[in-house]
């Protein structure tokens, strides 16, 4: 899938207390969780009143590490981040983002790459990320066959009521 | 072919074909756990997806009450009723209520748990069941509703590290010491996506207590879940909760490992991670650490909440003059039910009440900001969790991970206080 919006960049080790708030684990509708997407992700508090459909979230390393709270990407998605590209991802937020359909792309060297408030593509299927004011670009790691599948099905519930796993 | 390790041989079994690293495989799921905390969503994500179509196995599901346990909040109150509610309407039995205390720990004492499983939860800190060879792992909503309505899941098989450790303990240094020490070592590169063997003459001295100190932090460094050898009193615990012999879960002598890696604990002193990372660790009596003032402590989670630690609590609290410092809070938090009683038995409520402690009912409690003890900023809370992330318990506020003595001691003291220094 390709992906054209506003860039937004955070650091390295944000982890999913600082993206979704261990407070609002309660919620279960996820309109309300995107209220509250990277709340505590210092100098990103305004985020939410600011973010716009179709922006894209670029991060450092290990990017949703700590906990295994769902939340966590539906909040970004539901905010209306298009997709999000990191550095590298923390292990279960990978897994929850392809569970949900929801598209993420690890390419390392991409905050090197990609300026906050940049326009920029992304490509998830061959990788290519381009920041369209510098012309700079990177190459990351697509999806790889049984991940890319769930993904593309829309996600793992809508894959396992199409195929018998 | 070379043999294979602890979690090849595990995901072997439960996907039925030959599982080498790296694959991506589909698994019988021997049991699906929600909490308190995921376990609404994923009841409202299963009726939105399947209304009311009965789950594949309810006895393969499990509920366990622990974030709010009771509830403060309406909503959360809410939500155990949303769990209640399914798991009358199709059988589901295995509902640890709010006061039976942590979900992995609850079920290990009631003897659900033994080596070879495969269990998933909407808890990251599922893995500290390695400490049993289970493999446990921490999973978001969609996952599992999908295994409730299958009773099957993916995985991809991590490459499995290499770890031993030698030497040898010196009071009051254990688990959580060694842990911090190993976590700094091996950072959040190395170890993610991995499974990782301990072994060594230090893992064959930890208790199962340790184990799970220890199992229970791998998550903080991006490894999927660690393994332990055989012990003879570990297995015997496993043997009274389960009612049967255990079959050893061992690797194969040929494994092959991605890496290999060896460490000691000679000479190794009570270390706390400083804030924001675990992995950020120094001697609790290093300068610009030592001496620092603390306005909180904590000891319990499911990092350090058995009855060990308590005990070990305790003894450091006793040597540091037996009562809690009037600059600081320190609340108490069993694991569980079980250890509750037992602590009440060994007179450790009543050592922990007459320092000026608070001794809460079993749960998650200040681990995460869903109970007990919000910070303010400026609070400094040293605590025997596993993450100290910049905002966890409150904007504004430090937290640094510890051993049970080293909270105990910094607790008397006022300031973190390396408690071989007393």
């Amino acid at each position: 899938m390709r992906f054209k919006g506003k860039a937004w960049v955070v650091g390295d080790e944000i982890d999913t207390d600082q993206i979704y708030h261990g407070q609002y684990l309660p919620l279960t509708d996820p309109s309300e969780m995107a209220k509250h997407a990277l709340e505590f992700v210092p100098g990103k508090e305004g985020f939410v009143a600011q973010v716009k459909d179709g922006d894209i979230l670029v991060t450092g390393k290990n990017f949703g590490c700590g906990s295994s709270r769902e939340h966590a990407v539906l909040c970004l998605k539901h905010a209306g981040v298009a997709c999000i590209v990191a550095e590298s991802f923390s292990r279960i937020f990978y897994r929850n983002a392809v569970n949900l359909g929801y598209p993420v792309l690890e390419c390392p060297g991409i905050t090197a790459v990609v300026a906050e408030g940049d326009e920029i593509e992304v490509d998830t299927d061959t990788g290519e990320v381009k920041d369209l004011v510098t012309g700079k670009g990177a190459t990351g790691v697509p999806l790889s066959d049984v991940e890319s599948r769930i993904s593309r099905a829309g996600g793992l519930l809508e894959f396992i009521k199409t195929e018998q796993p | 072919m070379a043999g294979k390790t602890v979690i090849e041989k595990i995901l072997s079994r439960a996907a039925g074909r030959d599982v080498q690293p790296l694959d991506r495989v589909w698994v019988d799921v021997d049991l699906a756990v929600v909490r308190d905390f995921g376990g609404p969503n994923v009841v409202l994500e299963y009726e939105q997806h399947f209304g009311d179509a009965r789950p594949s196995d309810p006895s393969r599901i499990a509920m366990t009450f622990d974030y709010q346990a009771p509830a403060k909040v309406t909503k959360v109150a809410e939500n155990q009723g949303i769990c209640r509610k399914f798991a009358k309407k199709h059988g589901v039995e295995s509902l640890y209520d709010v006061n039976r205390g942590i979900g992995q720990h609850v079920l290990l004492e009631d003897g659900r748990i033994h080596p070879g499983q495969v269990v998933i939860g909407t808890d990251s800190h599922m893995n500290l069941l390695g400490a049993v060879n289970c493999f446990a792992t921490g999973c978001g909503t969609t996952d599992v509703v999908a295994a409730w309505k299958t009773g099957r899941l993916w995985f991809k098989c991590p490459p499995t590290l290499k770890v031993v450790v030698t030497g040898k303990y010196k009071y009051p240094t254990g688990a959580k010491d060694l842990t911090l020490f190993l976590i700094n070592k091996l950072g959040t590169d190395l170890p993610n996506y991995r499974a990782v063997e301990f072994s060594g003459e230090a893992i064959d001295d930890l208790d199962l207590a340790g184990r799970l100190t220890l199992a229970s932090l791998m998550t903080e460094i991006n490894a999927k879940i660690a393994f332990f050898p055989p012990s003879p009193r570990v297995d015997a615990w496993l043997e009274g909760r389960l009612g049967r012999r255990v079959e050893p879960l061992e690797p194969d002598p040929d494994a092959a490992y991605r890496a290999k890696l060896g460490y000691s604990v000679d000479g190794l002193r009570p270390l706390v991670a400083l804030p924001h990372y675990p992995t950020n660790v120094l001697p609790a009596g290093a300068a610009g650490v030592a001496g620092k003032r603390i306005t909180s402590a904590f000891i319990g989670s499911c990092t350090n909440g058995r009855l060990e630690d308590f005990r070990a609590g305790a003894e450091a609290l006793t040597r540091a003059g037996g009562k809690v410092h009037p600059d600081v809070m320190l609340t108490v938090v069993p694991s569980t039910a079980e250890v509750a009683l037992a602590m009440l038995e060994e007179g450790l409520y009543d050592a922990y009440m007459r320092a000026g402690a608070m001794v809460t009912n079993p749960g998650c409690s200040l681990c995460t900001i869903g109970h007990h003890g919000v910070l303010a900023p400026g609070d400094v809370l040293v605590s025997t969790s596993n993450r100290n992330f910049e905002g966890k318990l409150g904007r504004g506020a430090e937290i640094y991970l510890a051993s049970p003595a080293t909270a105990a001691a910094s607790a008397a003291r006022g300031v973190i206080t390396d408690p071989s220094t007393m």
